[in-house]
This record gives structure tokens, sequence and C-alpha cells, in this order.
């Protein structure tokens, strides 16, 4: 029994075994708010979503109910979570269709303005510092200002000008119109976000051999035929990148939504159904099946894009 | 032709080309679809009611009227606002958020980068797994186990800005901490290997050299995890009801709902809510733009 006991001195006070001490002595406040705050919740979302839980037990909330997948089946069979025809999407396709599109104008728009900020000229970092706004400023103050300039009254300044320029004859309510007012929520995210997208993209693009269009140059391509055989495949991983990071992130984004729309005429995604039936309703069983059927349809994706995307670039 | 003989027309038509004519009408649309916005909050905020009720928009302000302002900070204005508790709120909130999320996550992402020690790549997975769960997930949850502590311990989960304060951390150190492991991960080990040659223990080498050189990912950082908890919406939406413990974010929404609509109130409250984040983020823009396509802006 000595030898182990000694060997286990030993190790314990070598300068490995200190340090890894260290480590988890600085590392603890960390983890254990995070698996707190973070692991267990998520954990205890799937629990909620198989109970009965809402504002008369939370108090007592682990002897609530067992349901079984009675939550679920009350998501599927809601009105506003299911596809009905093409008038009425239901949440989980105008999230996808939503998140899908709005990623992928924000794809686009960041890479015009990147193309833009990548050759010099004057005032090149103050108009670089400008681009950076809408994605800096706050949420709140963004989206009520865009409402303010889509405002249904006359005094709003789109109705103003396309009634100035004979388009419409009165004034429009845009965001509160089936349809357009998912457009309009998918513009302000290219909006909003393409300044991420920017950066990323100019960062990529500052590292790309220059020797390669000069040699371009030399065969005599023009600059599309540059921008399609050079410039696409340099950017290639970082638009991956840009892709799956604002897909998830535009997937799981409540604020937006709920503050230009507050869910209303066709624009009514997972994360704001899930605040609706938790927090109007109070009904957190509800809730938590809707945002598990969300973390599900995420995880499919990156599933997806794991096995082909990255798979087909090799990487 | 010989460049002397040109004249500045045909100077003129020689400079202008194609690609200069897209690239400037695009840089234009760019500008104006991103200052007018910013333009329209800060004019709309000194208009009166009158003004922004009107037929049509006032595109430029006759006067900087004050009415707004007046209606959210001046007592005796017919419908006060008191904003001034909400701005104080928030700064309650978002500074000890800050504080907090950079001294845990400077430990955490130190020992990340340097030390060696079994299950570091899990638990970082594990923590960085934050990025994947959306708020909306948590957020029951999250209510129903601090309703229980709660409880348990006598505190109310509602309008109490400890609570809150508490789970922005939840969001702020995972973010937090990926960044400053970055950080540290590009300060050379010979430094701080010379350090401990020296004698110093590793504490003092952390103390005396890697937070010094490290002070610009600092700053970086805690100035992106107050502006995580100066933004934030949903949890604030969710755990706040009283009027007097409303941040500045829930106050400009109740503001906004409003049955009888005052836009230039609105406008007013953004304006003082936006106003402090784009100037710290101009006068630091050089620290702070590499981390923003870390996640420090969430979202």
């Amino acid at each position: 029994m000595t030898v182990p006991t000694k060997a286990m001195g030993r190790r314990w006070n070598s300068v490995e075994a200190r340090e890894a001490r260290l480590a988890w002595m600085l590392i603890s406040p960390t983890a254990l708010i995070t698996l707190g705050l973070v692991i267990f919740p998520a954990i205890f979302s799937v629990w909620v979503s198989f109970h009965d839980v809402g504002l008369h037990n939370l108090n007592d909330v682990f002897r609530a109910p067992f349901v079984g997948l009675d939550n679920y089946r009350k998501v599927f069979e809601d009105f506003a979570f299911k596809f009905q025809g093409m008038q009425s999407w239901g949440a989980a396709v105008t999230s996808i269709v939503y998140s899908f599109a709005s990623t992928i104008l924000t794809i686009i728009v960041g890479l015009i303005a990147a193309l833009l900020l990548n050759r010099p000229f004057r005032a090149r970092g103050l108009t670089r510092a400008i681009f950076l706004f809408p994605y800096v400023a706050p949420i709140v103050s963004i989206a009520f200002v865009w409402r303010w300039i889509l405002d249904p009254r006359p005094s709003g300044v789109v109705n103003d000008i396309l009634m100035r320029l004979n388009l419409i004859d009165l004034p429009q309510a845009y965001l509160a119109t089936r349809g357009l007012a998912l457009v309009l929520v998918i513009i302000f995210e290219a909006w909003r976000y393409f300044p991420f997208a920017m950066l990323m993209i100019l960062a990529r693009l500052q590292a790309v051999d220059n020797n390669m269009y000069e040699a371009a140059d030399v065969d005599g391509a023009n600059t599309w035929q540059k921008f399609i055989n050079i410039t696409i495949p340099e950017l290639r991983y970082v638009l991956g990148a840009i892709f799956l990071l604002r897909l998830l992130w535009t997937f799981n984004k409540f604020d937006d939504i709920f503050l230009l729309t507050g869910g209303g005429f066709g624009t009514k995604v997972l994360p704001v159904l899930t605040y609706e039936f938790s927090f109007r309703l109070y009904d957190f069983g509800r809730g938590s099946a809707t945002a598990m059927i969300l973390l599900i349809i995420v995880i499919i994706f990156m599933g997806i894009y794991v096995s082909t995307v990255m798979k087909g670039t090799g990487k | 032709m010989d460049t002397q003989n040109k004249n500045i027309i045909e100077h003129l038509t020689d400079w202008i080309t194609w690609p200069r004519i897209i690239f400037a009408l695009t840089l234009t649309f760019f500008l104006t679809s991103i200052l007018f916005p910013f333009y329209w909050m800060v004019s709309s905020s000194f208009k009166t009611r009158a003004e922004i009720a009107g037929r049509e928009p006032v595109y430029i302000p006759g006067a900087l009227r004050l009415d707004a302002y007046k209606e959210l900070f001046d007592p005796i204005h017919p419908s006060y606002q008191d904003f001034i508790t909400n701005i104080l709120n928030t700064i309650k909130i978002s500074i000890p958020t800050a504080l907090i999320a950079v001294i845990l996550a400077t430990f955490g992402a130190y020992a990340i980068a340097r030390l060696r020690f079994r299950g570091k790549s899990f638990m970082l997975n594990g923590i960085l797994m934050v990025y994947l769960f959306p708020g909306v997930l948590l957020i029951i949850p999250l209510f129903a186990m601090l309703a229980q502590i709660g409880e348990r311990i006598g505190f109310d989960v509602q309008d109490n800005l400890g609570v809150l304060i508490f789970t922005y951390l939840a969001q702020t150190l995972p973010v937090a901490l990926y960044m400053l492991t970055n950080y540290f991960r590009t300060i050379p080990d010979e430094i701080e290997q010379a350090g401990l040659i020296d004698g110093c223990s590793r504490l003092e080498v952390i103390w005396r050299i890697t937070l010094p050189l490290a002070i610009p990912a600092l700053v970086s950082v805690s100035i992106y995890t107050f502006m995580i908890a100066w933004n934030e919406f949903l949890y604030a939406l969710v755990f706040l009801n009283d009027h007097s413990m409303f941040t500045m974010p829930i106050k400009i929404n109740t503001i906004f709902n409003d049955p009888s609509p005052r836009p230039n109130v609105v406008m007013a409250a953004s304006t003082i809510m936006t106003i402090p984040v784009v100037t710290l983020f101009l006068a630091l823009e050089r620290f702070l733009e590499e981390g923003l396509t870390a996640g420090g802006v969430k979202g």
C-alpha cells in the first residue's frame, strides 16, 4: 500500500499537479456559473417540457404532474405553429424562411460592403467606422427608429416619400401587412448584421495573395473573372463560417422581431412563440416544448452543415 | 492625345469611368441608408408633438425643442417619465456585470490558455455551448429555478437587479472567456517562463506580467460585456415588473406601446441610450473591432 501513496504524494506535489490545481481554482467560478445558469437550466428545460408547469405550481415546480408528450402535441396542433398553406405559414416554417433569407441577404450585403472598403479611397477609416454603426447601436433604439420611419401615419418617412413619388395614394401600414412585414424584417436583419459579415470578409480579403490578381492580369482576366475565380474561392471558408454563425444566431433571435412587429402579420418565429406561451399564457411546459423544437431544428442544421459543407471543404 | 492639350472637361471624362460611378453610387447608398436612421432618431427627439404628428414629416426641425426631453426628465411635466431612474438602473446592472464577468473570465481564460489540466477542452466546449442555446430556451428554467431558490432563502425573483446581474453573467461570461482566452494565447509564453525562472510564483507572473500585457483586451472585453448588459432586452422584460426598476430598453418599449403615441419621446430616450454606446465604440474603435467578430455583440 505504501508504493501507491508515495506515488500519489509525488504526483500531488509535482509542478503539473500544482498547475492543474491552480487551473481548477481559477476556472471553477466560471465553470460553476455556467453549469448553474446554462447547462443545468438547459437540462431542466427538457424536464419542464414533459410536465405541466404553470404560474400556479411554479413555487413547487418539482412536483408538477408528468404529462408525457402532451405539451409537444399542443404545440404541433397550435395554429400559430403549424403550416396551413401559403396564407399562414406557422412559426416553424416562418422561422426557417426568415433565418435563411436573412442570413443569405446579410452575407450578400456584407460582401458588397467589404469589396467597397477593400479598395483605398479618402476617408476610408471613417467610412468603415460608420458602416459598423447598425451593428453596435442598441437593438431597441434601432428597431424603434425603423418603426418610426415606416410609421403608418402620413408623418412616416416612407409613406411621405412614396406619396410624393405618386407610388401610393394613401399611407400604408408596412409592418402590419402580411408578407411585406416578413420581407421588411429580413431586410432589417441584413441592414443590422451586415457589418459582422463585412468585418470577417474584409479580414480574409486582406490576406489574399496579390500575386494571384497580378497573374490573372497578365492572363488578361477582367474584374468579374477575377472576382469569380480568385476572390470567391479564397473566401469560401469564411463565408461558410459566417453562414453558420449568423444562421444560428438569427434562428435563436427574439428581440428583433418582437420589437419590430410583436410577432404579428406573418412574422411569428419560434422564439417569439416560446415567449408568448411562457409569459403571456404562463404555460411554461408548452413554452419549453416550443424551445426544445427550436433547439432540435438548430441541432439538425448543425448536423447537416458539419456533415456536408465542412466535409466537402476537407478542413 | 497629348496630356498637355486636354482641357478640364476631358480630364473629368477620363476620370469618370463606369467602375468609379458604380463605386460612388454604392457607397452613397450605403452611407445614406446607415446614417439616415441615426439622423432621424436624433432629429426627431428635438421635435414637438405637433411636428411629429403633422400631415407630413418635418425633415429638419425648426429649432432644438426640448419637449421630449422634458417629458423624460422634468418632474413638473404632466406625463413625467422619471427616465433618470431607468438610466441609473441600467448603469447599476451593466457596470457590475462587466466587472464580475471580466474578473472571473480572466481567471478562467488564463487557466485555459496557459495551464494544462484534464478536462480542459471538455470544459471550454461546455462553456461555449451557450452560443448554441437560444435565450428563450434558458429563461423558462432560470425563472422557475430562481423562483424556487428565492422562496427558500428569501429574495424576490422579480424586480431584483441582483438576480438580473446574475442571469446576465450567463450571457457575458462565455463571450468574455472566449475572447480573453484567444488574447492570452497571443502573449508569448517565453515572457512568462522568464518570470517563472526568475523565481516568481504563477500568481505573481499573472499579476505582474500577463495582466499588464492584457490591458487592451481587458478594456475591450469589459466594454463588450457592458454593452451586452446595457442593451439586454428579453431577460429584463421577463424579470422586471415595477416601473421604478425598469432598465432603459424596457422603459423605451413601455413608452412606445403607450396608447397615445409619442415618437419624439421614444426617439429622445433612444438617443440617450445610443449615444454612450456609439461614442465609446468610436473612441476605442481600434481595440474593439477585433472583438466584434468574436461575438462581442451577441446576436
